[in-house]
């Protein structure tokens, strides 16, 4: 990188961190509360719906989250955008290690690979279906129980760890769990939670009402656009529930990415990450 | 005759509650005083077993012998009783593959063992 393109890149961050705090400080944060026990007890007398309709009235569902999981509403709802933006951080790292690894694959090895003992591997295989649900019930329940998409993520991503422990790597990729594949399922997670941070703002460039990024219930001076808060008479809070179903998709993906990655044998990584080379570049 | 039969589980589940510490506290001695690798092993799987998976065997008994928690109480007994399932699953599991490894890399003093019944050991 060259000294002037260093000083612009520079400039430019000054410069967005110096607009944020200008707009934070012109009140663009919307109003204060006087201590943390007052923000609290907001949080918890709004984000579950039934205590927000006995605490505020009719007018409730303005402030409420629709979600009976306080820390998942404040994580989704009320900070959303903050946890949009460390999804983005987590994965601008996990795309950092793709592209250290880019192009280096373990040769195919002749001999079958045996794994763990017998006794080990017929307990990991009856544990893997077990893992699979218990994450799946902590993104879907995410809404409702303590949990949510990035937890189950990292809850699901224990079974390729176990499997390329105890059985193989090779026995993962047999298996058609494949770099290109994680990375697909962990891109639609990522789209999906775009999407659903943007469709009030798309719904609101198309019909001309006002809707706010990641709008979930409808607010104060945006009452029209607002998610279902129930879908088939069961409490999906919104977006909230997409959120986590699409977290959970990129997150678990995206760590399947890693594990695959680190386990490669490390002198074949430093061999191409020294030589390079025409067949340790064809990604 | 239900009262009798509840009583009867939430003391079974405190007494296997209070022998969890036992367990535990024999598997620290036993940690701290053993000589080798592979008897180490022996007692941290004592304290898996005894000091896991019982009080929670006993956790699941007291929540269903009681009615402490109201209707929750089933909840947290059956998912005490899973993860019970689960820790008697797991430990010898991993203790397995860890004294597998150990005898495999030479981990342990061969002047005090008893027999080796793996493939190249010597039966005693």
């Amino acid at each position: 990188m060259s000294g002037v393109r260093k000083v612009a890149s520079a400039v430019a961050l000054l410069a967005i961190v110096a607009v944020l705090s200008l707009g934070a400080a012109a009140g663009g944060m919307g109003p204060f509360f006087d201590g943390i026990r007052a923000l609290g007890t907001f949080y918890l007398s709004t984000a579950p719906p039934q205590i927000a309709e006995l605490v505020l009235g009719p007018s409730y569902r303005g402030l409420s989250s629709y979600s009976p999981e306080v820390v998942t509403s404040i994580v989704w709802d009320y900070r959303g955008l903050d946890t949009y933006f460390e999804t983005a951080v987590f994965f601008l790292a996990i795309i950092g290690a793709v592209a250290i690894y880019r192009g280096i694959e373990e040769p195919v090895l002749r001999r079958p690979a045996s794994g763990l003992s017998p006794i080990v591997r017929a307990v990991t295989k009856f544990l893997i279906p077990i893992n699979i649900a218990v994450a799946a019930s902590i993104a879907l329940h995410g809404h409702l129980t303590p949990g949510g998409g990035f937890q189950a993520g990292a809850a699901l991503a224990v079974a390729p760890v176990i499997v390329i422990v105890v059985f193989s790597r090779r026995y993962l990729l047999e298996r058609g769990v494949t770099k290109l594949k994680a990375l697909f399922l962990r891109s639609v997670g990522l789209i999906g939670i775009a999407l659903v941070v943007l469709i009030p703002v798309i719904w609101s460039v198309l019909s001309g009402e006002w809707a706010w990024v990641m709008q979930n219930q409808w607010k104060p001076g945006a009452e029209v656009f607002s998610y279902p808060a129930y879908l088939g008479g069961a409490l999906i809070s919104g977006s909230i529930w997409f959120l986590n179903l699409f977290e959970f998709l990129a997150v678990s993906f995206g760590f399947t990415i890693l594990f695959l990655l680190i386990s490669i044998d490390e002198d074949t990584v430093r061999s191409c990450m020294i030589r390079g080379g025409e067949e340790c570049d064809r990604y | 005759m239900i009262e009798d039969i509840t009583a009867i589980a939430a003391w079974a589940g405190l007494a296997l509650f209070v022998g969890g510490a036992v367990w535990d506290l024999i598997a620290a001695i036993g940690m701290n005083r053993l000589p080798d690798f592979l008897s180490r092993l022996h007692a941290a799987t004592i304290g898996v077993i005894g000091g896991a998976f019982y009080p929670l065997i006993g956790i699941s008994l007291i929540l269903l012998g009681t009615d402490i928690m109201g209707e929750y109480r089933y909840i947290a007994a059956g998912s005490a009783a899973l993860t019970a399932f689960l820790v008697l699953l797991l430990a010898p599991a991993g203790s397995h593959a860890l004294a597998r490894a150990a005898r495999k890399k030479g981990l342990y003093r061969k002047d005090i063992l008893v027999i080796d019944q793996q493939e190249g050991g010597e039966t005693e």
